[in-house]
This record gives C-alpha cells, sequence and structure tokens, in this order.
C-alpha cells in the first residue's frame, strides 16, 4: 500500500528530510552562541561584581562558572585546575551530551541573565502574548489581503487603479516605521490609543471581562502596525497571481463553455492561492522573530525582547531554548505547507514534483 | 532589446525607475553639492529654520547631511546583501530545480537551515570577533546570507518547470553537461525573472538593514537610515513630537523600496504579457 | 458560502486569541481579585529600576528583582539609612550611637518585628553579615574582610530592653571603618528563622547556599519592611502596604506610609517611562530623560527646578591604559584632560544634566565638598584649553599631522615614531554613553590626539574591563553614593593593592596606574588610601584627602568628564504631591524605595 499510494511516499520522504533538518540545526544552534569570545559569566559580573574588590570578585566568577556547568568539577565538586591556577573549561561537546539529556527529559535548562529563572518558565510565560499579537494578525492580514487583492484583479478599472499604487505603498513602508508612525499620530497627539503596555497599568492578567476588554484596547495599535501592511503585501501578490490566471487558456476556455462565473472564479483561487499558502506558512513560522520590534515598540509583552537580551548576553540556554522553538515552529510550518501543496496540487501527487509558481 | 523598449513604454516602469534614479542622485550628488558636515554641534534638535532645513538631530548635527550620509550606507548594504542573496539563491535554486531527486532534497535542507538560524544570533557573534566590528560589509554579507533562501525557492520553481521542456531534452540528447545546459540553456529563459527576484531582494535587504539598526545590531560608527531611526527611538524624539528626527528617515526607505517594487511590477508586467492591460 | 467560511474562520480565531491571552499568566500571591484593578488615588507607580523579567525575590540570591536588589528598603531593610544630602545615619532597623577607627555601636530597635511577628534580633543581624564564614558564596563574604566580629549587649533603650551591637572593625583584615559605614546601610536583615532551617534540610551542606539561592521567596515573604510582595509578571510588580509595620509606630509617630500599593510596571525602553511619566501614569521614575525641561509643562518635575536639575552622585571617567604607549606618560594624560571640551559634554551628551565638572575627583558640592580645595585645582588641575593641550604635547615632543582639510591624520612623537591610534571602548546601544563617546573624539582630534570611537557589544566591554585589555574605557567607578566617598572613589581609580597584569583580572584601578616595583611607583598613594579610612580627625582628614587629590591631578591617571546624579530622580505631581525638593528638603533626592528616600512615603499627598 505505501509503494502505492504516492502521497504517502511524498508526505513520509518529506518528514524524514524535515527531522533531519531539525537535528542539524538543534546542534547548530547549539554550538553558534559559544563560538563567539564573550563569556556569559563575565557580563553577570559586570552586574553583580561591581563593588567587589579582586578576590571577592574571582569567586563569584568561579562560583557562577560552576552553576552553569562551564567549567570541570571533581567529585567534591571543588573545581578543577591547571597548572597556571585557572578552572577547566569544559568542553563544547560535553556540554551538549549533557544539553541533549536534560531536553529528553524536558528541561531546557536554567537561564544564566534571569538566573535562577527555568528557560522553559520564561518561554511559557512570554509565548501566549507573541502568539496573540501574531497569530491573529498574520491570519488577518492574509485573508484580508487576499480577498481584496482576488477583488482588484477581478474587477480592475477604477477600482484597481486607485488600490493597486496605494497598497504598494503601504506595503513599502518599514512596519516598525509604521508602528513609530502610529505611535506619534495616534497615542501621544491624538491621544486614542495607549502608546505602549499590553494591558491597562493596574490590572492583572485574570479571566475578566475588564482584563480582555483592556487587552484588546491596548491590542489595537500594535495590531494595525503589522496587519495593513501584511495586507497591503499580500493583496499585490494575490493581484498579480489572479490576473495572471485570468489570462490563462484554461480560465478563457471555462468562460467560453459558460461555466458558471462563481465557479469559475473558484478554480482561479485554488490556484493562485497555493503560492500565497506558501507566503502564509512562512510568516506563521517566522512570527517569533518578527515579534521582536513590534514589542519593543509597544512594550508589547513577549518572547521577542526576551531573544535579544539572551543573545547579547550570551544567555546560552534561554538561546537555545528559543531558537528550538523557532526551528521548531518554522520547520512544521515548511512541512504542512508541503503537505498541503502535496494534497491541492495534482502535479505533485502525479509524480512528486514541486509545482506551483 | 525589444524587450527593454516595451519597459520603456511602459508608464509605471518610467514612475519606478524614475524615483529610483532620484534617490541614487540624492546619495551620490548630494555631498557635492550639499556641504557634509557631520562634526557640526549646534543645538540638539533645533526645528527646522533657515539653517538647517530639517533641523538637527539629539547632538546637534544637521539632519539633511544625516538622511544624505545614511542613504549612501542603506543603499550599500542593500545592494550588497541583494546581489549576495540573488547570486547565491540562484545557484543553488537552479541546480536543485534542474536535478530533483537527492540533490534537491540536499539544498531544501540547507535551505531550512539558513531559514532556521535567527539572522542576529549569527551578527552579534560574528561582529564580537572581528576587530572591527559590526561594519557595513559585515552586515550586508550576513543580511545576504540569511535571505538567499527565498530567492532559491522562487528560482528553484522556475527552473524545475523549464526542465522538462523540449530544448533541454535535446540538449541532453546532445550530450550536453549539466553546467553547460543549466548557462546555456536554462538561465537565459529565467533572467528576466532572476532580474526582478534581485529587484525584490535589495529592497528586503534595504528593509532588513533598517530593522536590524534599528533594534541596535546596527554599524557602529557609519551612519544608515536605521540608525537614525534607532536614534531617534532612544532619545525620545517619537514622545517629544520631534518629528524631523525620524519622518524623513521613514519617507526616504518607504521611497526606495516602493520605487523597487513599483520597477519589478512594471517588469512583471512586460515580462509576462498576460498581466499587461 | 465563502461568507460563511469566512465568518467560520473569524469566530475560530477570535476564541483562539482569546485562549491565548488566558495563557498569559501572572503569579498572585495571596488570593486577592485584582481584576478591578488598583485605584489611582490608593497606588503609586514607580518605574526605571527593574529590567527585564523578574526572576527572584531571594534576598540571598545574586541578583534578585526589585526591590529586593540594591538599596532598595521597602521589603527588607538595613540597620542604618544614609542620607547622601546631610551625611548623617538615620534610623531603621538600628540607631546609630557610636562610630571610631575601632568599632561602630548599633542600637537595635527592640520594637522591630517580622511580618510573622516574630522580633527582629541579633540573631538575624549575625546571620546575613557572617553568612560568609559558612559558605564562601554568600553574597556578603566581603564583610568579613571589614567586620572581625560582632559582640552584642543587652542595654536599657528608654525602660525597654534592647540589644546592642558592636562592629569589630577588622584590623587584621582591610582595617576600613569606612566601609564597614558602607555594609551598615547597604547590607539588609533577612529573617534567619526563615532561612536556617532551609539551610539545615540540605544534605549536602557544601550545596546548602546554591540551593536556597535558587528559591523565589515570591510568596507571603516574611519581612521587616512597610510593603510586600503580593503579585508580580512579566510586566508589573506590585507591592502591598503592611499595615502592621513596626515602623509606622516606632519610627514615624503612628503615621502609615500614604500610598496602599506600589507598582512597578516593566517597559522594554526608556522612552516609555517617559511617556508614561508625561501622561502622569507614572509617579516617579528612574531612566534617564533627556530635555526634563520640555516636560516640566506636563507636571514632570526634579530636584533642582533648573540646571543641574539632578544632585550630582558619581562621575564617569574615561580610564586610560597607564601600561600602554603613549599615555605611560604623564605628560600626554595631562593634555588629554586639557583637550576635552567638558561643556560640550554636559550640554549635549547629558542634557545638561552636570553641574560644571571640577578638576580632581573630589566633588565641589554635597557633602564631598568640605574636602575640596578650589586652589589646588586651579593650580593642579586640568581644564578645558586645548591651546594649553596643544603646548604641553610640543614640549613633550609630541607632533600632530594634519591632512589637507585640517582634520587630525596622525601624531609622531620626539623620536619621529608614529602613535598609534588610540580606541575608547565603550558598549553600544547606551545612548548617554555613546554621546560622551562622540564628543570626547571630537575633542580629542580638534587638539591634535589620534583617538577613535570602539564601540563594542556590552558582553566584549565587561569582559575587557577589568584585564585591561584596552586602550581607553569608558567607567564609572563607585557609582552608587555612600558613606565612604569620596575614599572609595580614589580607591577605585588609583588602588595597586590587588595589582595583576594586563590580561588578568582586576576590579580597581582598571588604568593600572603606579605600578608596583617600576620606576614612577609612588608608595604615597597605596599609603594614603590604606590610612585615610582610620583616621577620626577632620583636620588631618581634610589634609590627607588633599594630598591624595593634588597626587591625582599631577597624574591624571583617569580623565573625569562630568558629574551625574546616583538616580534620576524625576516625579510627576499630577497624583501626589509634596515630594522632596530643593525647596522641600526633608528628604534626600533618591528615589522613595532608596535608602533614606524612603521618608517620602509618609509625606505625599493626593494632589487636589
Amino acid at each position: 500500500m505505501f509503494k502505492n499510494n504516492p502521497t504517502l511516499r511524498y508526505i513520509s520522504h518529506r518528514a524524514a528530510w524535515y527531522f533531519l533538518t531539525f537535528l542539524v540545526a538543534v546542534t547548530i544552534n547549539f554550538f553558534l552562541p559559544r563560538l563567539g569570545t564573550a563569556n556569559p559569566v563575565d557580563i553577570i559580573m559586570g552586574k553583580v561584581g561591581t563593588g567587589l574588590d579582586t578576590e571577592a570578585a574571582k569567586d563569584k566568577e568561579e562560583s557562577y562558572l560552576k552553576e552553569f556547568g562551564l567549567v570541570e568539577v571533581n567529585d567534591q565538586g571543588e573545581l578543577l585546575r591547571d597548572e597556571a591556577g585557572k578552572p577547566v573549561k569544559t568542553s563544547n561537546i560535553k556540554q551538549f551530551g549533557r544539553y541533549l539529556v536534560m531536553c529528553f527529559q524536558g528541561d531546557l535548562g536554567t537561564s544564566f541573565l534571569n538566573y535562577p529563572k527555568k528557560v522553559t518558565e520564561i518561554i511559557k510565560d512570554a509565548l501566549p502574548w507573541t502568539l496573540a499579537l501574531q497569530i491573529p494578525t498574520i491570519i488577518f492580514g492574509w485573508i484580508v489581503g487576499n480577498l481584496l487583492g482576488a477583488l482588484a484583479a477581478y474587477r480592475r478599472g477604477v477600482f484597481d487603479r486607485i488600490f493597486f499604487p496605494v497598497a504598494l505603498a503601504i506595503s513599502s513602508i518599514p512596519f516598525f516605521a509604521f508602528g513609530m508612525l502610529l505611535v506619534y499620530v495616534f497615542a501621544i497627539n491624538l491621544g486614542w490609543f495607549p502608546a505602549m503596555g499590553g494591558y491597562a497599568g493596574d490590572l492583572i492578567p485574570s479571566f475578566s471581562l475588564t482584563f480582555f476588554k483592556s487587552a484588546a484596547y491596548f491590542y489595537v495599535l500594535p495590531f494595525l502596525s503589522i496587519f495593513l501592511i501584511l495586507a497591503g503585501g499580500q493583496a499585490i501578490g494575490m493581484r498579480s497571481m489572479g490576473i495572471y490566471e485570468l489570462g490563462t487558456d484554461y480560465i478563457k476556455c471555462a468562460k467560453w463553455f459558460g461555466i458558471k462565473e462563481n465557479k469559475v472564479l473558484m478554480y482561479l483561487f485554488r490556484n493562485a492561492m497555493l503560492p500565497q499558502l506558501t507566503g502564509l506558512a512562512l510568516s506563521l513560522g517566522s512570527m517569533i522573530g518578527g515579534a521582536l520590534i513590534t514589542e519593543m515598540i509597544f512594550s508589547y509583552p513577549g518572547l521577542g525582547m526576551a531573544i535579544l537580551t539572551a543573545v547579547q548576553g550570551n544567555d546560552y540556554p534561554l538561546i537555545q531554548g528559543c531558537t528550538l522553538l523557532v526551528t521548531v515552529s518554522v520547520l512544521i510550518a515548511n512541512f504542512t505547507v508541503d503537505i498541503l501543496i502535496g494534497f491541492l496540487d495534482p502535479r505533485v501527487r502525479a509524480g512528486n514534483q514541486m509545482g506551483g509558481k | 532589446m525589444k524587450l527593454l523598449m516595451n519597459l520603456l513604454k511602459s508608464p509605471s516602469f518610467l514612475l519606478g525607475a524614475g524615483l529610483f534614479f532620484l534617490t541614487i542622485l540624492f546619495a551620490v550628488v548630494g555631498p557635492l553639492v550639499y556641504h557634509i558636515d557631520l562634526n557640526t554641534t549646534a543645538g540638539s534638535y533645533l526645528p527646522p529654520d533657515s539653517q538647517f532645513r530639517l533641523g538637527t538631530d539629539n547632538l546637534g548635527r544637521d539632519v539633511i547631511a544625516m538622511l544624505i550620509s545614511g542613504l549612501r550606507s542603506s543603499l550599500y548594504v542593500g545592494f550588497l546583501a541583494g546581489t549576495i542573496a540573488t547570486v547565491v539563491g540562484t545557484f543553488l535554486g537552479v541546480y536543485a530545480g534542474f536535478k530533483g531527486g537527492w540533490i534537491d532534497d540536499i539544498i531544501n535542507l540547507v535551505t531550512n537551515l539558513f531559514l532556521v538560524i535567527p539572522t542576529f544570533v549569527v551578527l552579534i557573534l560574528i561582529s564580537s570577533s572581528l576587530k572591527d566590528g559590526r561594519s557595513l560589509t559585515l552586515i550586508g554579507l550576513i543580511i545576504g546570507m540569511t535571505t538567499w533562501t527565498w530567492s532559491a525557492r522562487a528560482v528553484r520553481a522556475q527552473s524545475a518547470s523549464l526542465k522538462s521542456r523540449d530544448h533541454i531534452a535535446l540538449a541532453r540528447i546532445n550530450g550536453a553537461g549539466t553546467f553547460t545546459i543549466l548557462v546555456k540553456h536554462i538561465l537565459p529563459y529565467i533572467a528576466s525573472y532572476v532580474f526582478m527576484v534581485f529587484i525584490l531582494q535589495v529592497a528586503s535587504g534595504i528593509l532588513s538593514e533598517a530593522s536590524i539598526s534599528m533594534i541596535g545590531l546596527g554599524p557602529y560608527e557609519t551612519v544608515s537610515l536605521g540608525t537614525i531611526l534607532n536614534d531617534a527611538m532612544r532619545n525620545e524624539a517619537l514622545g517629544d513630537g520631534v518629528w524631523w528626527a525620524f519622518m524623513p528617515a521613514t519617507a526616504i526607505i518607504t521611497m526606495i523600496v516602493f520605487a523597487l517594487y513599483v520597477i519589478n511590477t512594471s517588469m512583471e508586467g512586460v515580462f509576462n504579457p498576460r498581466l499587461r492591460k | 458560502m465563502r461568507g460563511m467560511k469566512t465568518t467560520a474562520l473569524g469566530i475560530s480565531l477570535a476564541l483562539t486569541t482569546l485562549l491565548m491571552f488566558s495563557g498569559c499568566g501572572s503569579k498572585k500571591t495571596d488570593s486577592q481579585d485584582n481584576s478591578s484593578g488598583f485605584p489611582r488615588s490608593k497606588t503609586l507607580y514607580l518605574g526605571g529600576s527593574q529590567w527585564g523579567d523578574p526572576n527572584s525575590f531571594n534576598p540571598l540570591a545574586d541578583s534578585p528583582a526589585w526591590p529586593v536588589n540594591d538599596k532598595f528598603n521597602v521589603m527588607y531593610e538595613p540597620l542604618l539609612a544614609y542620607n547622601t544630602q546631610s551625611g548623617q545615619f538615620e534610623p531603621i532597623l538600628g540607631r546609630l550611637v557610636s562610630q571610631n577607627s575601632d568599632s561602630v555601636v548599633v542600637i537595635l530597635n527592640p520594637a522591630a518585628k517580622w511580618s510573622d511577628g516574630k522580633p527582629v534580633t541579633s540573631v538575624d543581624v549575625k546571620f546575613i553579615f557572617e553568612l560568609g564564614r559558612r559558605y564562601k558564596s554568600a553574597p556578603t563574604t566581603y564583610a568579613l574582610d571589614f567586620i572581625s566580629e560582632i559582640k552584642v549587649s543587652q542595654v536599657d533603650e528608654a525602660g525597654v530592653k534592647a540589644e546592642q551591637l558592636t562592629f569589630v572593625v577588622n584590623k587584621a583584615g582591610r582595617n576600613n571603618p569606612l566601609v564597614v559605614m558602607d555594609l551598615l546601610q547597604g547590607i539588609r536583615i533577612v529573617p534567619s528563622h526563615v532561612f536556617e532551617p532551609k539551610l539545615a534540610a540540605i544534605a549536602d551542606q557544601s550545596q546548602a547556599l546554591s540551593d536556597i539561592q535558587k528559591l523565589k521567596i515570591d510568596s507571603v515573604p516574611v519581612v521587616s519592611g512597610p510593603y510586600t510582595l503580593i503579585s508580580y509578571s512579566n510586566e508589573k510588580i506590585v507591592l502591598k502596604r503592611r499595615d502592621d509595620y513596626w515602623g509606622n509606630a516606632a519610627l514615624h509617630a503612628g503615621k502609615m506610609p500614604k500610598p496602599e500599593f506600589i507598582i512597578h510596571p516593566i517597559f522594554k525602553s526608556n522612552d516609555h517611562f517617559s511617556i508614561a511619566l508625561q501622561k502622569g501614569d507614572l509617579d516617579a521614575s528612574q531612566t534617564f530623560i533627556p530635555r526634563i525641561w520640555l516636560k516640566a509643562k506636563e507636571g514632570v518635575k526634579t530636584w533642582y527646578a533648573k540646571e543641574p536639575y539632578f544632585v550630582p552622585g558619581a562621575i564617569p571617567m574615561i580610564f586610560l591604559n597607564n601600561t600602554k604607549y603613549p599615555m605611560t606618560d604623564r605628560n600626554f594624560r595631562r593634555a588629554m584632560g586639557f583637550a576635552l571640551d567638558y561643556k560640550a559634554i554636559k550640554e549635549l551628551a547629558v542634557s545638561g544634566y552636570s553641574p560644571d565638572i571640577k578638576p580632581g575627583i573630589i566633588m565641589s558640592m554635597g557633602v564631598e565638598s568640605k574636602y575640596y580645595n578650589d586652589e589646588d585645582a586651579k593650580k593642579f588641575g586640568t581644564t578645558f584649553d586645548a591651546a594649553q593641550a596643544k603646548k604641553i604635547l610640543t614640549a613633550a615632543g609630541y607632533k600632530s599631522i594634519l591632512k589637507a582639510d585640517g582634520s587630525l591624520d596622525s601624531m609622531v612623537d620626539a623620536k619621529g615614531k608614529r602613535v598609534p591610534t588610540l580606541y575608547i571602548k565603550c558598549p553600544a546601544g547606551w545612548s548617554d554613553w555613546e554621546a560622551i563617546v562622540k564628543i570626547t573624539v571630537k575633542s580629542f582630534r580638534n587638539a591634535g590626539i589620534d583617538v577613535r570611537e570602539g564601540f563594542v557589544d556590552a558582553g566584549l566591554y565587561w569582559q575587557s574591563l577589568p584585564t585591561g585589555d584596552w586602550d581607553l574605557i569608558l567607567h564609572k567607578p563607585a557609582s552608587s553614593v555612600s558613606p565612604s566617598l569620596p575614599w572609595s572613589r580614589f580607591e577605585a581609580v588609583m588602588s595597586s593593592r590587588n595589582w595583576a597584569k594586563v590580561g588578568e583580572k582586576m576590579n580597581e584601578n582598571q588604568g593600572r596606574y603606579n605600578q608596583p616595583g617600576s620606576k614612577n611607583f609612588n608608595p604615597k598613594v597605596d599609603s594614603l588610601l590604606k590610612v585615610i579610612p582610620t583616621i577620626s580627625d577632620t583636620a588631618a582628614l581634610k589634609t590627607a584627602y588633599r594630598e591624595l587629590n593634588v597626587i591625582f591631578m599631577e597624574d591624571q591617571p583617569v580623565l573625569p568628564l562630568c558629574y551625574l546624579p546616583e538616580q534620576f530622580y524625576q516625579f510627576s505631581d499630577k497624583t501626589w504631591t509634596n515630594w522632596p525638593t530643593e525647596t522641600n528638603p526633608y528628604a534626600p533626592p533618591q528615589l522613595p524605595w532608596v535608602g533614606a528616600g524612603i521618608k517620602t512615603l509618609w509625606n505625599l499627598e493626593l494632589a487636589k
């Protein structure tokens, strides 16, 4: 049955490759931050060790190195030292081994900079906000943009002539600059919306109407800053696709055969959607990284800023945890796209060939 | 050649190319015509007046001078990144699309790997090991090396759809090697497509540089449009209503990207007659 | 049909969004329904002290969150509070009786109690001060170098039995009574009856402290201070007033602090605190806000109504690598001191928040001013004088080679050898520091000294500061105002006590000035540094400081740049008024949760 079902073969083939990609990515994400010269303990010492004199600072630093598993210890828990008296650093391979073991136990490690918070805890607290902001925004932007683009492709005429340049212009604005503009105009000058935060300053998240109303109110500007530009970009793409498809022979044929307009449109959009779906999946996959700037501009809670400070501070466990998340989401998104295309594009089923434009 | 003539006849192409040419002019000719002195320190955040047409920034530097310098840097990074991304992406995409099979799968794996690694991890890592730190060239290089995935995908699809054409089969029967086929029989057909990809990559490179500089990971000493926005944010230009600190830079970025998009759309119209009407 | 699909999609999306918002949790430490919010007239909003997610509220941890870290005294309290304006020690858990070069005597307030009703005793004091004896990695281990023992005796305080603590200066150790005072106002007392059982329960005693340091202590903590933690999340930290705080009766004549809640919102950049302050959503903030005079019309005020707006407390400096050519040459260093345009630094980099800087590293105003000598400054100090800088350089044999357009190309020394370009190391991303560096580079180059900016990532900066792997570096030593100033500033800049060569770590005098065993070694520096803390006679102290400051000015091992406040104390009077200011100085210019500024909490009033 396996051999006779090309779709199943296709899916499992792709799944195997994605899994391999995942393994390589995790390995790279582990070793990459460690290739730098900056030592995470030095940064912590900058925060903590300012009042201490040299001797006390050395002791503190060694206790951190030990705590983070960056140096070798003997059975009594004392640091192993080389001839110069300096602690022996654990090799990266050994650290990787320990990391893998911990991951299988569900422990992603303890953050260096937010010590003693655990990485899983940090991600658990911040991720829902990032998802809440990004997922609806991306999906709505995609839907609205594609609808408008399809409309423009179908109607042409005056609507298209105005709509097209406007959409093009909007999608050219860098979305963080757009966020800054929105804040400047609507929050600071007009005062219609708050300039920052995820919810009102005197509320605590809970299952109450007050909280949800407040969160919605604070949601508007960040949402708009991403949504409008995304929709613009999608509209442009869909419009091109739509126009292209409208000129194809099979559509002309269908029209001449007298097939109803709605059905023709269905054929058209089903084909035009393929590359757009690819775009949607990729956007969703990379949303965790994309949240960063929006969170910075609006002081919106989420994982974005955490990743940036982690990278700047060489907080290896947090970097690894977040990149793991990004890896998983991007790969799953891509895998989903491949599968969707496998189902929607019959050319694929016919012979494991990627179609689409 | 005929394509070029058609392009020039298209009004949208003229608009886009015109706009873009204008910005290049501003960047290249600007320093010759307008005296750039990034060292004057007049008062901080002075509003526009007769001496400083767009006011001063937080350190008292002339905003117009900053914009011209910033524009040059941003264009440089954009083109560098766009070129690298297009070259790498086209090469890998064409090869993967044509060959198919497990070569396609491996290149797909590499593409996904690059998609997965966050740009700023690589950026901070490399910049902290280099003596010069984050220079424009380094940023351009890294943006290019992390954004080629898009062009690889796009070109691959084109190449894959071309490989079943008759002239390819003919070439193969005639004993042409892979490389020859790629260069002589596939590339020319997708050349116009690759050029459009290039335009979009440049636009994306400029936007990427702006966002990277905006979050503070930009070049240390050179001015770019992104660092101007970053300075504006950190020095509370937003809250104080100092619009000249961020509006002009935003407008310029938007204009360049818009111009590039218009060029791209008009090319689409010319190269693909079905889009014209 | 498409309409239905879209509606269905829309509904499911909305549901998903709601579900995601519900995943945004926060930790409530008691069962209080706060969905109705905190009344504005009962809440004080403070900001700028907590960046990033709150990690832990454990007073034994190395870097816990606000308000358990640093000098924030609202939950855990120290024995004394240091008033930075008057230089006096104000009582909190204890009362200062006497201090001399042998010991410091403090009487513990017999009314002091923990929130679980148990009294604060000498056992608690000894626990935290002597923790280093039992665990080497304790956060207070360094205290043992300065305090050799704590003697406890019983005395009679107005008819009530009280404990008297005698902190004996460790003469065999560092012998530094000044730092002992630092410790008494800096180390906060923690409940030993909470931590001792926890420590004892750990089987492996060598790991005990590290394990306990990992606890969050965020749920109904046992505190002695006027406020306690009730809730926190990644967006805010919420404290509630303790109506049974012992100090209300014992220290504040039965009054309670006015705000019932204190909330610290956590924003992601400085300008958000500034916007909130202007809108009246924030009452006080510790962030750097440029051009603060523009915000006055929004009700944002500072200690001084005019320049310099803030009371100076610390001196950012450019540390020079004294072992690296040409900064081995004293004349070169002094020329650098003359080259800097201090006014431009003050105006452009720090928005004028600094009074004019005077030569030397003793501040000419405030508590230190009694040691400042203006004649010495005029005679020995360096001030902005580019011509003088060039004169010194020429006299020492240096020549500046200019390019055709008049800008600096390079420098050569007396032997004709090219002087290497020097780089100022500074972390990229700290806007006021970046501005300082840009202006100093311009000043240097105008005077013909070949210096360039060398911005690096913060990680590299912190890594290289102690190792001396730099030419010039920006640093702010002795950044908090403590009783041991100005001695601690001299110690941080000139001490050769823990000398280590370039490449190894030094935590003070990172510029490696005054190398022991070298030709120019001046033993007077270290001997003055050793003896000053033990001098009690005011006249002798003044002479000693004067001598040390003159040595500093003559040798110029570092370049002081401007004065900056210890904290940026700015507040909004839209909701709360009667903040301490220059004209109303009932408390020092410290935010109301720092040190002696805590008095503010009892004196705030609601705006009409």
